[in-house]
């Protein structure tokens, strides 16, 4: 019996398809190998690469941490934001959908925490880089961006992630996703110029000051969250 | 009760999911589809989908990050 | 003792997290960012800088582009790889990754399967390397650290990029399939 077959299966599974699945898993079996031990290089290269980095910065060593805990964490969930936008509208599933909206919720709990207790001592605010202006380059940027993920079959952090799991498709996606920025950076004082310099920076809490911006922001997820919900009950029905 | 192969090694996301989606629906109730796969995301939403569905699921690791999907249509 | 069965073992390294554990876990890292470097967690930042590098290794110039005049790029393209806190954390990412797969033994090279999944790839990176650049981030930047931060940038991106997401749902139907 395969080891972590018995976790992942229905547990209704009647004997047919248990009897077909043996006389075939005879025919189609590998030599399963255990990778543990690269694994256990790899770790070790990790944590020897992160000590270095420390000594030299430790804004780099903190920046290194991060990203091997976000990459970790959307490979072990499987966590995809590019299945989240799509799947919608493919399949009617909106599990990840639902997923992604706990974490802008809980994120957004967090930030506003952080902002809040910032602005409270007076301090400069954090995070206000990613507060950019609203334009028509907001809008076709996302839309171009949207189309793309789907059709490389991941997003930036996804696509990221692929490299590491070993697929040579994202990792030809990568290069042409840098080359796309580098042509988008050569037409950055276009866009700038007619669109970007005239948009609005909006940060929730100016217009709606820190209780009522969280509170609204809240409200919205969690409507987005029963619509998910609706969404995938009626797709379902049909 | 026929058993029906469908290769999706080397697919990414979603194309494995609406390929199983399509074949399913040209087999008959009792049929099992066994779909490859070698996608993690497919290892997930795949069964998900089938199980939503009632269908029997059934997953298999062949190592190397390959599996098989065993779908008993049911309806 | 075999350690590789015992159920903390299974649960860290071999079986699939649910969704929302993933949720969680994100944000709980994406709040750490914040508290400890004043930003939010994005990628595409320094990709335009990389192809930079490339550009002029083999020649080029960048230096009258106005792009690489804002302060930001210009501190990181005078820099390395190595000293850009946004490239190290990306390299992260992927390692983050390979070490999660590797653990689980789920490790394989997956070879571009055909022409059509190349011209998906070429064409699907090209538009997320634009869209990304002119409106400031992906889904990461933009989206869901733009949202976390109480931008109304984040909203707007998130609605269009749905948008996005439909034509190319239908183009991967009809063209790429």
């Amino acid at each position: 019996m395969s080891e972590i077959t018995t976790e992942m299966s229905a547990p209704q599974a009647t004997p047919a398809v248990s009897a077909r699945k043996s006389s075939r898993r005879t025919e189609t079996r590998k030599t399963k190998k255990d990778q543990t031990i690269y694994g256990v290089a790899i770790l070790g290269l990790t944590i020897v690469f992160g000590i270095y980095l420390t000594t030299v910065s430790a804004t780099l060593g903190i920046f290194w941490l991060t990203g091997i805990a976000f990459g970790f964490i959307l490979r072990r969930s499987n966590f995809c934001f590019t299945a989240s936008m799509r799947d919608p509208i493919m399949t009617g599933s909106t599990t990840l959908t639902r997923a992604v909206l706990i974490a802008l919720g809980i994120t957004s709990i967090g930030f506003a925490a952080l902002q809040y207790s910032a602005s409270f001592f007076g301090l400069p605010i954090p995070g206000m880089g990613f507060v950019v202006p609203i334009s028509f380059a907001t809008v076709a940027g996302a839309v171009l961006f949207g189309t793309g993920m789907v059709l490389a079959g991941g997003c930036a952090s996804g696509t990221l992630m692929r490299i590491g799991e070993g697929y040579g498709m994202q990792l030809l996606s990568i290069v042409f996703f840098v080359i796309g920025s580098f042509w988008a950076a050569r037409d950055m004082g276009w866009w700038t110029l007619n669109f970007i310099s005239n948009g609005p920076r909006i940060h929730l809490p100016e217009i709606l000051s820190w209780g009522g911006a969280i509170t609204v922001q809240l409200i919205v997820i969690a409507s987005l969250y029963f619509l998910a919900l609706k969404w995938e009950n009626r797709k379902q029905e049909s | 009760m026929a058993e029906v192969e469908l290769d999706c090694l080397g697919e990414a996301c979603p194309i494995p999911l609406i390929k199983t989606e399509n074949k399913l629906k040209e087999l008959t109730v009792g049929d099992t589809l066994i779909v490859i796969i070698d996608h993690s995301c497919a290892l997930k939403n795949v069964p998900e989908w089938a199980r939503k569905h009632k269908h029997i699921v059934e997953v298999e690791e062949l190592g190397d990050g390959e599996y098989e999907i065993f779908i008993e249509k049911t309806s | 003792m075999d350690i590789k069965n015992h159920k903390v073992y299974k649960s860290l390294f071999k079986n699939p997290w649910s969704y929302v554990t993933g949720a969680i876990l994100l944000s709980v890292f994406q709040i750490i960012t914040m508290a400890a470097t004043d930003g939010a967690w994005g990628v595409v930042g320094p990709f335009a800088v990389w192809a930079a590098w490339v550009y002029e290794a083999v020649g080029g110039s960048v230096g009258k582009w106005y792009f690489f005049n804002l302060e930001g790029t210009r501190t990181a393209l005078e820099g390395t790889f190595f000293s850009d806190p946004s490239s190290i954390r990306n390299l992260g990412l992927a390692f983050g990754a390979l070490l999660a797969t590797l653990l689980a033994s789920q490790f394989k090279f997956k070879k571009i399967k055909n022409l059509r999944q190349a011209a998906a790839a070429i064409i699907g990176g090209l538009l997320m390397g634009y869209g990304s650049r002119i409106a400031f981030g992906c889904n990461i930047g933009a989206f869901y650290s733009g949202i976390s931060v109480l931008s109304v940038s984040g909203w707007v991106f998130a609605v269009f990029m749905y948008v996005g997401a439909f034509f190319g749902s239908r183009l991967l139907v009809k063209y790429f399939m």
